[in-house]
Parts: C-alpha cells; sequence; structure tokens
C-alpha cells in the first residue's frame, strides 16, 4: 500500500536481459502455470513450488492467527500470483518519467531454489525434512537462511530477495491483510460503493486471512 | 502513399483535442481528420482485468502506448512518453483545479513574469464548458479564493471519512479547504458510472467513472463527426513560402509499412502538447523559415514552464485508516492569492490521508526479522494514529532559455531529431528558489503543531529539474516579437495555423493544469470556429 502519487518501485531491466534470465527458469520439473497465465505470457514457463514445504514455511511466516485455513487461502493466492507473473512486462511509466520501464525476470526460480534449500538445511542440520521440523526449528533455520536479507520495510512482493519475504509481502499487501492491522473493514484498492466512504469503518471480527 | 483531405486537421488525440473536436463538431460543419502516432488505447472493457495486473504487478494497464523510437530526452520529469489514443489523459488522476486570477496576471500584480493576453474572467466560461464536457465533481470553495461564474456541473466526491478528519485538523491550523474538484463522476453521468472509489484513478479507472478522452473520441466516430487516424506520424508541415498558410502535413505510418501520407487541410492544429507541437513546428523547417514555423520570434520551443512541489508527511493524534479513498484529497486555495506586498510566493495545498509510517514491516526497532504474530502486532501497534500527507505546488516564473531544442544525436526511425528539454526558472525565481520551499516547509512544521503532531518527512520535487504539469513552447502573446501564437492560439506567422492548449500557455500555475489546457483549447476552438 502506497500513497498515490508516489512512483511505482522503479525497476529497470532490459528486455533481452530479461528474457535470457526468464529463460534459465525452463527446465526444471514443476507445476506448470495456468493455462490462462500461460496465454498471457506466451510462453512454456515451468513454475510452481513443493507445497509442503511451502506449507512448512507460511506457518512461520505468516500469522497465526490466520489458522490454517487462512494460511492455506494466503498461500494458494501466493502460488496463484506467481503463476500468473509474466516477466520484462512494461511498467506503469504514467506521469512523471520518460523511460520505458520492465518489470524484473520471473523471480521464482530463484525462490524455488530458496525452497529447496531450505529443506535441504533441515535433511542436514536436523536430519528431517523441512516440513517434519517444530516452528522453532523451522524459523531458527530460516533466520540462517536470511542472513544479509531484507531491510527494515517490507519490500513489494516483487521485490522480495527470498521466498519467505516475498510469501509475507504477498499476503500483507492485501485488502484482507490491511484490515486485520487496522481492525475495521476498509477494503482498500477495492471498488466500493461511494456513499459508505463518509463512515468510519466497521471493525471486524474473527479470524480473516 | 495515402492522401487525405480535410478542412480541419487536428494533430494529436488527447484531452485538449478531443474537446476541442467535441465543440468543433457541434459549432461547425466542417469536416474534421484527427491523427494520432500511436495506436487505439486498451478498451474500457479490457481495463479491470488491466487494473487487477496493475495491482498486482505493477504491469502498465495501457499496453504499447508509446512508440520506441519517439521519446523526448533532458529534464524530462513531467513528461510522458504516452503516444496513444487519448494521450496522457488516459491516465491522468482526474484532478481538475482551475488556477487562480493571479496566475493571468503575475507582472501586473507581483512584477513577475508575463502576463496573460487575457483574463481569469474572459476564460471563466471555457473552464466552465470544460468542467461541464468532462464532468467535474466540485466544491465552491471560498468565493473569495474560489470565484467562478457558475456551480460546477456535479456535486463534490465526498469529503469521506479520513478527509472530515484531516479538514477539522485544517481548519484548527487556520486553512481552509474543500474537496478537491475531479473529473470522476460523483454520480452517474453522461452514460458512465459513479465513481466506486477503486482508487487506481491513476493509471487506470476501471468503470469508466473517471473521464478520459477516449469516450469523446468513441462518440464522435460512432457519429460520424470526425475521422480519427491512428498510427499516424506528422512529421512535417508545410508552409506556402509566398502567403506562410499551412498547405499540407507529410508524415508516414507507424506501423510495419511506414507508408507515406499527406494531409491537405485548410486548417491545422497542433494539439500534441508542450513537447510534441514545438517540436513539430522546429522539424518543419524551411527555406522560406529556417529557424522552423511560426517562428518569427525565435520563441518556438521556449519558455518552457511548470511547477515543483514541496511534500510532507504529518503524524497526527487522530485516527485515520488508509484506503478508504487515498486518490482523493482536500484543497486549499488559500495559498494561491496572496498580498501583493512581500517576495513573491504563490502556492496551492492538498492533504490526503496517507499510510506512511504506517505500513507493515520486516525488521523491528533493533532490525530483528518479523514473522507471523510478531510481524502483525508490531503492524498493528504502527497502525494506531494517522499519517497526513500535504504537498504544495509553487509555481515557476519560466525562464526564455527554459527550451525545447532538436537533439540531432537521438533520432526516430525516419531519421527526425527527437526533443531535447532543459527547464530553467527565470532569474526571479531562481533567486528565491530555496527561500520559497522554506516558507512552505515552515508552513508544514505549523500546521503539524497545531495539530499537537510531529513532522515525520518532508521532501521536495525528485527531479531533474524538469517541471510538473508542462507547458509552454509555443507561448501566446499580442506581440508577434514576444510570442508564437495570439491570444487565440492563432500563429502570428500563419493564419490557419493554431496551437492549442498547453503549449500556448505563457505560464503554468501552482496547480494542476489539465483543466486550464483544455479550457485555453477550447477558447481556441470558438476562434477556429468563427472563422
Amino acid at each position: 500500500m502506497t500513497d498515490s502519487s508516489l512512483p511505482n518501485s522503479r525497476r529497470a531491466f532490459l528486455k533481452v536481459a530479461g528474457a535470457l534470465a526468464a529463460s534459465s527458469a525452463a527446465g526444471c520439473q514443476f507445476e506448470t502455470r495456468t493455462p490462462e497465465a500461460q496465454a498471457v505470457a506466451g510462453g512454456d514457463r515451468a513454475t510452481g513450488f513443493d507445497r509442503s514445504v511451502l506449507d512448512a514455511l507460511a506457518e512461520v511466516v505468516l500469522p497465526g492467527e490466520l489458522g490454517s485455513k487462512g494460511r492455506d487461502v494466503a498461500t494458494g493466492a501466493f502460488i496463484a500470483w506467481t503463476d500468473g507473473y509474466v516477466p520484462v512486462a512494461e511498467e506503469m511509466h504514467g506521469y512523471g518519467y520518460a523511460d520505458i520501464r520492465y518489470l524484473p525476470p520471473d523471480p521464482s526460480p530463484t525462490w524455488r531454489s530458496q525452497l529447496e534449500a531450505l529443506d535441504l538445511l533441515a535433511r542436514k542440520t536436523q536430519q528431517k525434512p523441512f516440513a517434519q521440523l517444530g516452528p522453532p526449528q523451522r524459523r531458527a533455520l530460516l533466520d540462517v537462511a536470511l542472513t544479509g536479507h531484507g531491510a527494515e520495510r517490507l519490500p513489494a512482493p516483487l521485490d522480495a530477495t527470498h521466498i519467505a519475504i516475498a510469501l509475507l509481502a504477498h499476503w500483507a499487501s492485501s485488502p484482507d491483510a490491511w484490515d486485520l492491522a487496522y481492525g475495521v473493514k476498509i477494503t482498500p484498492e477495492s471498488c466500493r460503493v461511494l456513499a459508505d466512504a463518509n463512515s468510519r469503518p466497521l471493525p471486524i471480527t474473527g479470524l480473516r486471512a | 502513399m495515402k492522401t487525405i483531405d480535410a478542412d480541419i486537421l487536428i494533430v494529436g488525440s488527447g484531452i485538449t483535442a478531443a474537446l476541442m473536436a467535441a465543440r468543433l463538431a457541434e459549432t461547425t460543419k466542417r469536416s474534421i481528420t484527427v491523427v494520432e502516432a500511436g495506436k487505439p488505447s486498451t478498451p474500457l472493457t479490457d481495463r479491470t482485468k488491466a487494473r487487477a495486473r496493475f495491482l498486482a504487478y505493477g504491469e502498465s494497464p495501457w499496453k504499447q502506448d508509446h512508440l520506441d523510437d519517439q521519446n523526448a530526452y533532458g529534464t524530462t520529469w513531467g513528461f510522458s512518453p504516452s503516444m496513444h489514443v487519448g494521450g496522457l489523459a488516459m491516465h491522468w488522476g482526474g484532478v481538475s483545479p482551475r488556477y487562480s486570477p493571479e496566475d493571468f496576471r503575475l507582472e501586473s500584480l507581483y512584477g513577475v513574469g508575463d502576463d496573460w493576453p487575457f483574463t481569469y474572467d474572459e476564460l471563466d466560461p471555457f473552464y466552465q464548458e470544460a468542467e461541464e464536457r468532462m464532468g467535474v465533481s466540485g466544491e465552491q470553495g471560498p468565493v473569495a479564493l474560489d470565484p467562478r461564474g457558475k456551480p460546477y456541473p456535479l456535486p463534490p466526491l465526498p469529503v469521506n471519512y479520513n478527509l472530515t478528519q484531516l479538514q477539522q485538523f485544517a481548519t484548527r491550523a487556520g486553512i481552509a479547504t474543500w474537496s478537491t474538484p475531479s473529473a470522476k463522476n460523483s454520480v452517474p453521468n453522461a452514460g458512465r458510472a459513479q465513481c466506486q472509489r477503486c482508487d487506481t484513478c491513476y493509471p487506470v479507472c476501471p468503470t469508466g467513472a473517471k473521464y478520459s478522452p477516449d469516450f469523446t473520441w468513441d462518440a464522435l466516430i460512432r457519429e460520424k463527426q470526425v475521422t480519427l487516424l491512428t498510427q499516424t506520424l506528422v512529421r512535417r508541415l508545410v508552409a506556402d513560402p509566398k502567403t506562410g498558410a499551412i498547405v499540407r502535413a507529410t508524415g508516414n505510418l507507424t506501423d510495419a509499412s511506414g507508408e507515406e501520407v499527406t494531409i491537405t487541410a485548410k486548417t491545422v492544429v497542433l494539439a500534441a502538447g508542450f513537447t510534441w507541437s514545438p517540436h513539430l513546428l522546429l522539424l518543419s523547417r524551411d527555406a522560406a523559415h529556417p529557424d522552423g514555423l511560426a517562428n518569427r520570434s525565435g520563441l518556438v520551443g521556449k519558455y518552457l514552464a511548470g511547477h515543483r512541489n514541496v511534500n510532507a508527511y504529518l503524524t497526527l493524534p487522530m485516527e485515520l485508516y488508509p484506503g478508504i479513498n487515498a486518490q482523493h484529497s482536500l484543497v486549499s486555495k488559500q495559498f494561491m492569492r496572496v498580498p501583493k506586498s512581500g517576495r513573491y510566493l504563490r502556492h496551492d495545498l492538498r492533504l490526503w490521508e496517507s499510510s506512511v509510517g504506517r505500513e507493515p514491516r520486516l525488521r523491528d526497532e533493533k532490525g530483528g526479522l518479523q514473522f507471523g504474530d510478531a510481524m502483525l502486532n508490531d503492524w498493528r501497534a504502527r497502525a494506531k494514529g494517522a499519517t497526513a500527507r500535504v504537498r504544495a505546488y509553487y509555481d515557476v516564473i519560466p525562464d526564455r532559455e527554459s527550451k525545447l531544442t532538436l537533439d540531432t544525436t537521438r533520432t526516430n526511425r525516419f531519421g527526425d531529431p527527437m526533443p531535447m528539454l532543459a527547464f530553467r526558472d527565470a532569474p526571479e525565481s531562481a533567486a528565491i528558489k530555496p527561500w520559497q520551499e522554506e516558507q512552505i516547509a515552515a508552513l508544514f512544521r505549523r500546521m503539524a503543531k497545531a495539530g499537537n503532531g510531529t513532522l515525520l518527512k518532508m521532501e521536495n520535487s525528485v527531479n531533474d529539474l524538469g517541471q510538473e504539469h508542462p507547458a509552454g513552447g509555443c507561448r501566446m502573446g499580442d506581440d508577434p516579437t514576444q510570442s508564437v501564437v495570439d491570444k487565440w492560439g492563432r500563429a502570428h506567422d500563419h493564419e490557419n495555423l493554431w496551437v492549442a492548449g498547453a503549449p500556448a500557455q505563457p505560464s503554468a500555475g501552482c496547480c494542476n493544469g489539465t483543466l486550464t489546457f483544455v479550457a485555453v483549447g477550447l477558447r481556441t476552438a470558438a476562434a477556429i470556429a468563427k472563422g
């Protein structure tokens, strides 16, 4: 959630460089993206994560009050989001700057390898798959893996340098996350009735994902 | 070669061109042909999906809205390369304030810059027409600060819950504020929906509640009132060496064919904005006009104008909920209408809700990584309270050498040099810039204090000395030696050539400019219709 007048995160990537980086992901054995996303991208890009490791990561990354169902929804939304990504699409340039900018290469291959690395690290140091560790052990491994990652500000998901940060950032950018943090129903960036804008947002109750 | 004949040729299809074409179609029986170098823009039916991908990934909702080899260089902050049907106004924010009466009389009132060749009162009917054609929702401010001949055409966008709190704060700080006038439907209007505060006015309105020029073009084309030629780049205007009249425009298709195009027209209107209008005039130099067309004064491309801003975030002891309608704001003109005494400073003022300082963060105060409940609890603690964003646009008196020139080192596929922009403040502006910015900063500090708040952070325009809401390059005036076009927008040197909207303006005020660009263009359209 950013102020509307501020420019988007400005990532300058050359088309060619982005395309080369994206193509390096080809050949990995993971779930393929949805047909719709494939059609948008116009390519056959392999995506997908080991869901059991990702779920285990989500349990230590996402707020506990989401519950397992809420985490499942948030994790599913993250996967759908990565599946739908089109590398090196043109960024919104709009008012204020003349250069044409492009989105980054597909971050999924890096994020997949980081997920694999967490599992490998767990097997090497704990003799168990990551998913079979208790949350404190998973968090400890995550801290090791995240050495040197992340500034104070939670980045935009695409700018995340680690899948754990990306997963958290993706959830935190959702309208539901903002409502949960503020304790009221704002549903920012959603199309809503104009007249309701005059009222103080209603408090939310119960658990939300 | 493709040849076309028209009574009126309009170069450019942005917001000024669209609304001028609408007026001309109503007031003349002459045929109107409009040429646009780019492609049609994303249709309304695709904008919901385009918006979703913008929100998810930052993708541009406007596919291929520019030509890769047609861009400006230099001090380009404030410039957009958008080149498609509707131009930059396909993704404008819809904010539609008028300039203040003082903007038209800077020299007379303050001894800086130049007066316009007409007054605010003379432009008032065209402001009104622009507001009606676009559908501007607005609230009448205090009459002394916000004079207007007639009421706004649409009721104001609501001062929502957050803005109500901020308005009370502003009142305590001694500042009168009201709902920012916006070309967004506060009620269903002109076959378009009521605003649903989707909060992506910039860059894309998914409902059509925000005015954009495609709506006008669609209607004009449906009624067969204009011919709109897309992917047609006008590269030269050709003047009769004896009479000076423009006899034809020549160019090429920008598709793969690159086919040559010639358009003959009795009247030629440049409505291609502050960059491409003077650029075309400079490109069109010939033996009789070695410095370019309409350039007897040597001022084509000169006096580029705009404004800069100071922006701040205030932490206030109240509860705000970011996202209720983040793109709507309060406005004040209190500082645009200043006394003649003292040093020169005029600025607008806008107030928004803000999420700055209230976002989630990855690391806590000690630098430790936060995940799960720790992160959410930290966010909840940060979410309490309020941040207000305040911003002031202050005007910059343009220097004669604030200019656009042809850069022969950068050319398009046809070998035409691209524009090089170099904004420059007039000496009277440059001398007081630090003082002006400090005055605005002091105002923000006073506001924070009045609200028992604190100044969270402050920043000046992020720029390369470019300026916002730019205008100029073909300035209007009564003296042919000191201006490019007359007070109606007609070129002093070519009786059938008109320059419309932003490029004709002598200055760019201290607020968003689009409404004024359009009003000036409509005034020119009225003169064209008279013949």
